[in-house]
């Protein structure tokens, strides 16, 4: 489905000092097109691993290739990659079209149509009647979707996400993943997503790296992960934690129809 | 395409700052430390005056800060937790003594409680108020208006849902105040303790004005300076005034290691209860009137001919005070003060956003750096000053005054911008660099309009205390840089309390018009982002 790498990453290693290893001599291939989750527990790196990509955190060593480009020492700017963080970081000061037209007013080459490109971006993420609103005055979701409006307005190759949805409640959370679904069909930008939540990757993704103290474990798509296993950590933390889920989900549909009767 | 590996500009300001607040707060501190030889220390420790004078000083500044402390939290309980009406009001009102120097709350208990005070007069008073409660009661009129300070900010905005759950759960109220209230009150407490024993401590004002025969070490070190020139001396008491000021430093340096996140997930709300508002009524009242009073005084000694023997309404007094200058060194405090203002947003600023956003290991060092100022007190730093920039171009000049004014005053305000800038999401920056903005712009367009209201707290507190301080300035000033507040001491000393009124009457004014004025702004600044949400919805 998935045939070009664009973005490759070979013998990637952190270490923040002499006792912290936040990676070790990964690597991994991101297809063109697809969505890839990174999943894991706290502190097993899958932060590092964004940051490293975005260009916020200088790797020990290893290198990052996009379109066969070496861009491990590219300024962040320059990587032609977006991120949405947990908290969206939105601008508080200015409203929803300041926020997406902000990054456009500098860039020379896209200055002259820069309020017409964000009014655009603004309609195709259905945020039109919040235009004049600022960050404070949406809902969690309206803000997720100006943050991505606001990346996705560069026209970037790759859109990272660090565990953006962790703090919204259930209904949200369910209503943004088809968003971001409808988003990446719509556009057919690669997007990189970090998350802890078992469910979460599995609902979104082409394919899953599943992480434990600075490795990769596993990566493969959903169906081979829960078919295929590769060891018991891959059983517990994600397939033992999935049928949990799955299993109160069904408890709560079977409660909810007894009621219904 | 390639991106330099390090920031020049960030780690070049941080050097810059790190230079600066070494050069003007460590190293003249460390020089003053060096020059002390313990026959210094010996023959102050082993003089007569100074064992009277560490239990004076020990005796005034303990049964200040217990009824200082008790009279702001009560005060801060009445404005936060009670129904009275008219808390904004009395909120400014019961902090007025914070806008005038220590040495008019001095003057104030003489005009009131002196030989021929008001209420002296008024009540037909015999005692005498010269000596210990003189100054018990001046510290704790020019003290207490800090720590109400504290307490009211931490009350209001203390999360409501401990208590909803305790009342849920059936616990007694009493009980929730013991549970719920004291530990939350436990930092801010301490902090106050602190705040108020090292700001009594080191202060000469008010002793020295109503003290009489007793005296203490902050004007014992006044009178071996100023009087006598004798600075090694001064300095040797310099350092035993520095104990508390550090631990407080020490206090401060621990909680403060991380900005505030303050998280109210619901806000206190206020039951109805008479008894609980009558007292409340009655304690604010009791203060504002008692602040009233003092004010009253003020006016009623500045303006007539002569309290109280002669009642005639004159402006001989103003005239006096503009006869001497009075107008000229107004303005050169203006002056001092405008120009402290101005650098020290500017410092406050780039050192806070260098130490709360940088995300440098050197940020810790430098925050430390930042708040040293908290542990030497203004008499301290100002007669430090002295031993090292005495024969210098930098000496005598209305920049060695500036200079030491914002030093002085730099910790408190720094941590207003650190706490600010902590408090904003931490991802700003990163984002700004995935959208090509730079780190400038990102400070000009993003951060600075988000902090404005800081700006202008920080302009205020600087302005205010430049203003009014006695500490620093004292061992510095020559006749064309001399701040106004130091006329006070001098008409003091000339029995002159009628111009001292005057001069307290004009600072005061001063500070409340520069009050009003940042009031005014900071309303305007909050309406434009108000019709700018109202514009959009």
């Amino acid at each position: 489905m998935f045939d070009k790498d664009l973005l490759v990453v070979n013998n990637l290693t952190k270490r923040f000092d002499e006792r912290s290893l936040a990676l070790d001599n990964i690597s991994f291939t991101v297809k063109e097109g697809e969505f890839l989750s990174v999943l894991g527990p706290s502190g097993c790196g899958k932060t590092t691993i964004m940051r490293i990509l975005i260009g916020l955190t200088e790797p020990t060593s290893g290198k990052i290739y996009m379109d066969g480009v070496d861009i491990t020492d590219f300024d962040s700017s320059n990587r032609n990659m977006g991120i949405v963080f947990q908290n969206y970081a939105l601008f508080e000061n200015m409203t929803v079209l300041e926020n997406v037209e902000y990054a456009l007013k500098i860039r020379k080459d896209r200055r002259a149509s820069a309020r017409v490109d964000a009014l655009e971006m603004i309609k195709r993420m259905e945020l039109t009647e919040h235009a004049q609103k600022r960050p404070g005055e949406l809902s969690g979701g309206q803000q997720q979707r100006v943050a991505i409006a606001r990346t996705l307005v560069l026209n970037p190759k790759i859109i990272l996400f660090d565990e953006p949805m962790s703090a919204l409640d259930v209904a949200t959370r369910l209503q943004l993943r088809k968003e971001l679904k409808k988003i990446q069909k719509e556009y057919g930008t690669t997007m990189i997503y970090v998350t802890h939540d078992q469910e979460e990757a599995f609902s979104l993704s082409d394919r899953i790296m599943v992480m434990s103290e600075a490795h990769i474990v596993q990566m493969d798509t959903p169906h081979n992960i829960i078919l295929h296993p590769e060891n018991q950590y891959i059983k517990d933390f994600v397939i033992e934690n999935l049928k949990i889920k799955i299993d109160s989900l069904a408890v709560y549909i079977e409660d909810l129809n007894h009621e219904e009767e | 395409m390639k991106k330099s590996k390090k920031e020049t500009s960030l780690i070049l300001s941080q050097v810059i700052i790190a230079v600066i607040l070494f050069v003007f707060i460590l190293m003249p501190f460390i020089r003053m430390v060096i020059g002390i030889k313990k026959e210094d220390i010996d023959a102050i420790v082993h003089s007569p005056m100074f064992g009277t004078a560490v239990t004076n000083s020990l005796k005034t500044c303990i049964t200040t800060t217990i009824i200082s402390v008790l009279l702001a939290m009560a005060l801060a309980f009445a404005v936060q937790r009670t129904g009275i009406k008219g808390k904004a009001f009395l909120t400014v009102f019961v902090t007025l003594p914070m806008l005038i120097p220590s040495i008019s709350v001095g003057t104030s208990m003489i005009v009131l409680f002196g030989t021929n005070g008001v209420i002296t007069n008024l009540l037909h008073l015999n005692n005498t108020i010269y000596g210990f409660w003189g100054i018990v009661i001046g510290a704790v009129l020019y003290s207490y208006p800090v720590a109400f300070i504290m307490f009211n900010d931490v009350l209001k905005y203390e999360d409501a849902s401990p208590y909803e759950a305790a009342q849920v759960l059936g616990i007694p109220k009493f009980r929730r105040f013991l549970a719920i209230t004291l530990p939350y009150l436990k930092k801010p407490l301490i902090g106050a303790v602190f705040s108020v024993f090292s700001m009594t401590v080191t202060d000469y004002g008010v002793p020295l004005m109503i003290g009489g025969k007793t005296t203490t070490l902050a004007v014992m070190m006044y009178q071996e300076v100023i009087g006598q020139l004798k600075f090694k001396e001064g300095s040797v008491i310099g350092l035993f005034l520095l104990i508390p000021a550090f631990v407080a430093f020490i206090y401060n340096a621990i909680t403060s290691s991380q900005p505030k996140l303050a998280f109210v997930s619901k806000e206190y709300e206020v039951k109805k209860n008479r008894i609980r508002d009558g007292v409340s009524y009655l304690l604010v009242i009791a203060v504002s009137l008692f602040i009233l009073i003092l004010l009253a005084a003020f006016v009623m000694y500045g303006f007539v001919v002569r309290y109280p023997r002669d009642m005639t309404p004159t402006l001989d007094n103003v005239r006096f005070f503009v006869k001497i200058k009075g107008l000229m060194h107004l303005k050169t405090s203006m002056i001092i003060s405008l120009i402290v203002a101005v650098i020290g947003i500017a410092v406050t600023f780039v050192t806070a956003y260098l130490t709360a956003r940088s995300g440098y290991k050197s940020a810790q060092f430098l925050h430390l750096m930042s708040m040293t100022s908290l542990a030497i007190p203004g008499i301290v730093l100002g007669l430090a000053y002295v031993l090292v920039f005495k024969g210098t171009f930098f000496y005598g000049t209305l920049a060695i005054i500036i200079v030491v004014d914002l030093m002085h005053f730099f910790a408190s305000p720094y941590l207003m911008m650190y706490n600010s800038l902590g408090k904003m999401n931490q991802n700003l920056e990163a984002v700004g660099f995935t959208l090509g903005i730079s780190r400038l712009r990102m400070i000009k367009d993003v951060i600075i309009p988000q902090i404005r209201s800081t700006f202008l707290e920080v302009f205020s507190y600087f302005f205010v205390n430049s203003m009014m301080t006695i500490s620093a300035v004292s061992f510095l000033f020559t006749y064309k840089t001399k701040p106004i507040s130091l006329m006070i001491g001098q008409f003091e000393a000339q029995m002159n309390l009628e111009c001292a009124a005057i001069v307290s009457l004009v600072i005061l004014v001063v500070n409340l018009l520069m009050k009003f004025v940042i009031y005014l702004i900071k309303k305007q600044v909050n309406r434009k982002s108000i019709s700018a949400v109202n514009y959009g919805s």
